[in-house]
């Protein structure tokens, strides 16, 4: 069974909405990423606000840059 | 920390279909992409792609594409330039764009027209019976191609109605407008703004407006969120003359013909 390319997850929350469609998000480890929005939460119309807990994909090829591929209930 | 080498080619990725909805970009035993479709309770199938290559992007869309029948539609922020045009370079082409509005709650609603009324305490069968009258007119006029997902007509079964979700204009024991905002969200969400052709251009949706705008005022509320079609030039006044402020767009796009 294949797995993941890079498969770095982590916990984060949105501190800030910026205006080209990505958030800043802290990570649980006190990182800052810029995040996108995966296809399947846009699909969805999830809205994402700031301080939303939300879970982030990092890009293996660039650990400053995200995808947020959940947002967790508050 | 580390990362992995960019790599913009595609050279060994293999593209495999591992549900009957998704799709996977294979690499050296790693997932590369993901694809996805989702087919909605009105008949329409979404698709999305999540990949950090545009290459394995173009191989993930044309596999999708060939698997699945029938028009096709996927959303994009408008400001994600990048994702429209790998959209775009698959075939998918700008099917209707909607504004995304932050609708400042007021204290003050606005009068209601002359021998209409307002009310919360909403009845289910003559909601029921204006909702069906507004959808026949909808199909029958401008079509539901510029309506969001959400008020499509559903393919089978019936639609459920929660009146606690509703705000009435009433006019002579008739129920002739409606709004219905869904207020479970951490933003409240004004969802259908609806009149009866009849009875538009007469104040009623904008007094339905104030009194949801009130309400939610006096809950605390400060603001709520709407989405409207660019090309609905009445709703889009009606927002925007109650103050609301655009705050984004979504496009949606669509391979073949709807």
């Amino acid at each position: 069974m294949p797995r993941a390319a890079g498969g770095i997850e982590i916990e984060g929350t949105v501190v800030e909405c910026l205006r080209n469609a990505t958030f800043r998000v802290e990570l649980s480890n006190g990182h800052k990423v810029l995040a996108h929005i995966s296809g399947k939460i846009r699909k969805n119309y999830i809205k994402i606000l700031p301080e939303d807990r939300v879970l982030v994909e990092l890009s293996p090829y660039d650990l400053n840059r995200g995808r947020i591929i959940f947002r967790y209930r508050t | 920390m580390n990362s992995l080498p960019f790599s913009p080619g595609v050279g060994a990725v293999t593209i495999s279909r591992v549900a009957d909805n998704q799709w996977h970009a294979i690499e050296n035993d790693l997932v590369v992409g993901r694809g996805h479709a989702s087919r909605r309770l009105d008949g329409r199938t979404f698709l999305s792609i999540d990949t950090w290559r545009d290459a394995v992007f173009d191989r993930l869309a044309a596999a999708m594409l060939a698997d699945l029948t029938g028009p096709l539609h996927t959303v994009v922020d408008e400001t994600d330039r990048d994702l429209t045009a790998n959209w775009e370079r698959a075939g998918l082409t700008i099917w209707r764009r909607e504004s995304e509005y932050v609708v400042p709650t007021r204290p003050i609603a606005p009068p209601a027209p002359s021998g209409v009324h307002i009310v919360t305490d909403v009845a289910e069968p003559p909601l029921r019976e204006l909702d069906q009258a507004i959808r026949d007119e909808v199909g029958s006029t401008v079509g539901w191609h510029t309506m969001p997902a959400e008020v499509l007509p559903w393919q089978g079964g019936t639609r459920p109605i929660d009146p606690s979700k509703y705000t009435v204009a009433v006019r002579d024991g008739r129920y002739v407008g409606f709004v219905r905002v869904a207020t479970r969200t951490r933003r409240p969400r004004i969802g259908l703004v609806a009149v009866l052709a009849a009875e538009q251009r007469r104040g009623i949706g904008r007094a339905l407006l104030g009194h949801v705008l009130d309400g939610l005022h006096r809950a605390g509320v400060e603001a709520a969120t709407a989405e409207v079609d660019e090309t609905n030039t009445v709703a889009t006044a009606l927002f925007e003359g109650i103050g609301a402020e655009r705050t984004g767009r979504t496009l949606e796009l669509i391979t073949g013909k709807a």
